[in-house]
């Protein structure tokens, strides 16, 4: 290998190592897939009763993040896309309205998430599309800043 | 000028010219397929030769090209051809009809040298048909003219058709789906009723099709493309409607090719236009610089040098 | 416009607003050097998450951010192997012509057709809700000439081909 290919920055003692840009999740990833079964499952329990805000809370409330923990991850996008789809659209603003700050910015992470890999399970890009929109009506841009920004992908 | 005309303008003008004022002359130039053509007056003024060199010249004499010359254009045919080229007529301005209808024919008989050294093999083709249909046989000779480095031409008489098959390369992608879409509308085109009697058009891409499968030398690249045209015997009923048939078909690839190359250049215009409206919508978003002249205090201007 | 592009073009006119805040930064990996970060990836603190919006798996936008400069990659929809040449063409077209255009890269990222870089610089000599009109006209505009041209080229075709075989009833 030629000396001039070699990243010396890498081996600089100062070099900020990807783990050291966010906290990562101090749960167990076992635990956490435990976690992400039990939500789904209130949240079916949740749509049955037509209670969607409630439902949104559940699934997005200490969402999986960090590395790790895919199957939690996917799991969780499933359970958000599944109460995503069974919203009527005219219905999408006073839901996302009866969400708290954090749980907008979730929401739009796994929005954004969902977008990022179209035809994946039943991810649909209309109706994420629609969502965003509403969201970004009630959160504002700052909602998609935090996004951008959070080094806790979901 | 969506059709292509058989008969070359460079000759037809030139003669015109030269019999309303005979002068000396030396000009060489081209037609399509790469047909060179030599006007020149080695002689004397009003004598002036007109040679021509096709690249199939032999396989066209197997075919008979000499005889239809022969009968086009009887003693002007010189039968010792210019150095270089194929075949060499002797026209003598002097003795061109006079009548005005009848030099036009004339000259445009003469114009129309290349088209008729191409038509023998189609003329062969229509007269074995004739006797195919009353013999009873089954098929004629696979004649191949290749008139290109890598195209073709293919005759076939049967009994009851006569079929012709042009191969033709496209060399660049962008002409290969072109080609394509205009050889899917040839196909599509017969199902309109004022063209039903149009000769029957099959295309297939890379695969040649049944009749010319054993010839030997063809490639099977994705480039390459092959038309089938089925005339039927309506289409060469008599001498008239034959020659326009052949005028017609022998135009076809350069026909293909031309329109092509006119959709490309007008895709291009298209986009030039288009990419010019994008950039004044960019221009809108720049801030205006402020361009006032400073004066110093003297009241001289700053000049940007 | 067609209703599904609608919601397509609104979210990514928000979330392009929302990256193009940007501010004058030096690299902190060379001295006196000022690049485009989310080129240079030279140091992580400064990246931000790309973020991905797409109508469906054949058009999407990428759009990845960093301190000064954003990244915008669109794929454009092609539905069949004329549309991709038309769009192939039209794309070659326009990146040749870079230099004009200024947030545009000469280079789509790799699974893209076209990607655009804009920088602190331009978005200090330019005004953003501008640029952002730009690109978003560019995306609507582009699906329509691509469509138009294939039109144009079948309709072309099929006067080509009717007036050459009528030629032969005549």
């Amino acid at each position: 290998m030629s000396y001039r290919k070699i990243d010396i920055d890498a081996y600089d003692e100062d070099v900020l190592q990807e783990s050291e840009l966010c906290e990562p999740d101090p749960r167990d990833p076992a635990q956490v897939l435990s976690d992400a079964k039990q939500k789904q499952a209130a949240v079916r329990s949740s749509l049955a009763k037509g209670d969607i805000p409630g439902a949104l809370d559940i699934a997005l409330d200490s969402a999986p993040y960090g590395p790790n923990v895919e199957d939690a991850k996917n799991l969780t996008l499933q359970t958000v896309v599944s109460i995503l789809n069974s919203t009527k659209s005219s219905e999408i603003s006073n839901v996302v309205k009866a969400l708290s700050q954090d749980t907008q910015d979730t929401l739009m992470k796994y929005l954004y998430k969902g977008m990022g890999m179209p035809g994946w399970g039943d991810v649909s890009g209309s109706v994420l599309l629609g969502w965003h929109e509403k969201l970004t009506e009630v959160g504002g841009t700052g909602c998609i800043v935090r996004v951008m920004t959070d080094r806790r992908t979901v | 000028m969506i059709l292509l005309e058989p008969h070359n303008v460079i000759i037809q003008t030139t003669l015109v010219d030269k019999v309303a004022k005979p002068s000396s002359l030396d000009i060489q130039f081209v037609d399509f397929d790469g047909v060179r053509f030599h006007l020149s007056t080695p002689e004397r003024k009003t004598l002036v030769q007109l040679s021509m060199n096709i690249r199939c010249w032999d396989e066209l004499v197997k075919y008979g090209a000499m005889e239809v010359l022969q009968r086009e254009y009887g003693s002007l045919i010189k039968s010792q051809a210019e150095a270089e080229y194929n075949v060499s007529l002797d026209i003598d301005l002097e003795q061109i009809p006079a009548d005005e209808e009848a030099r036009d024919n004339f000259i445009k008989s003469m114009s129309m040298f290349k088209r008729n050294a191409l038509a023998a093999p189609f003329e062969r083709a229509f007269r074995q048909q004739k006797e195919l249909e009353s013999s009873g046989q089954a098929q004629g000779e696979l004649m191949q003219v290749h008139y290109r480095d890598e195209e073709a031409i293919y005759i076939q008489a049967s009994p009851d058709r006569v079929t012709v098959i042009f191969s033709t390369v496209f060399r660049e992608e962008t002409d290969r789906i072109f080609g394509k879409v205009f050889l899917q509308e040839f196909v599509d085109a017969r199902r309109q009723p004022s063209i039903q009697n149009a000769p029957q058009v099959l295309y297939t891409n890379r695969d040649p099709p049944l009749e010319i499968r054993d010839v030997p030398g063809l490639r099977h690249t994705e480039d390459i493309g092959y038309v089938t045209f089925v005339l039927f015997p309506r289409h060469f009923a008599n001498a008239v409607i034959s020659s326009s048939t052949i005028s017609h078909i022998q135009l076809f690839r350069d026909y293909l090719h031309y329109h092509i190359k006119c959709s490309k250049a007008y895709m291009h215009s298209r986009m030039r236009h288009r990419v010019a409206e994008f950039q004044k919508v960019l221009n809108r978003a720049k801030t205006e610089v402020a361009t006032t002249e400073r004066k110093t205090v003297t009241g001289r201007t700053m000049a940007t040098r | 416009m067609s209703n599904s592009l609608r919601p397509y073009l609104a979210v990514v006119r928000s979330t392009l607003t929302t990256a193009l805040t940007l501010e004058n930064f030096s690299s902190q990996v060379v001295e006196r050097h000022n690049k485009p970060e989310v080129e240079a990836r030279g140091s992580k603190e400064v990246l931000l998450n790309p973020l991905t919006i797409s109508r469906n798996e054949n058009e999407r936008v990428l759009i990845e951010s960093s301190v000064n400069s954003i990244r915008m990659s669109i794929k454009i929809k092609q539905a069949d192997e004329i549309e991709r040449i038309l769009c192939h063409k039209l794309t070659r077209f326009l990146m040749q012509r870079a230099e004009s255009f200024i947030v545009l890269r000469r280079k789509p990222v790799p699974g893209y057709d076209i990607s655009f870089l804009i920088t602190n610089v331009h978005a200090e000599t330019m005004l953003k809700h501008k640029v952002v009109d730009f690109i978003i006209q560019f995306m609507e505009e582009v699906d329509r000439e691509i469509s138009e041209m294939k039109l144009s080229l079948n309709a072309r075709a099929r006067t080509v081909a009717e007036s050459y075989l009528s030629a032969f009833t005549s």
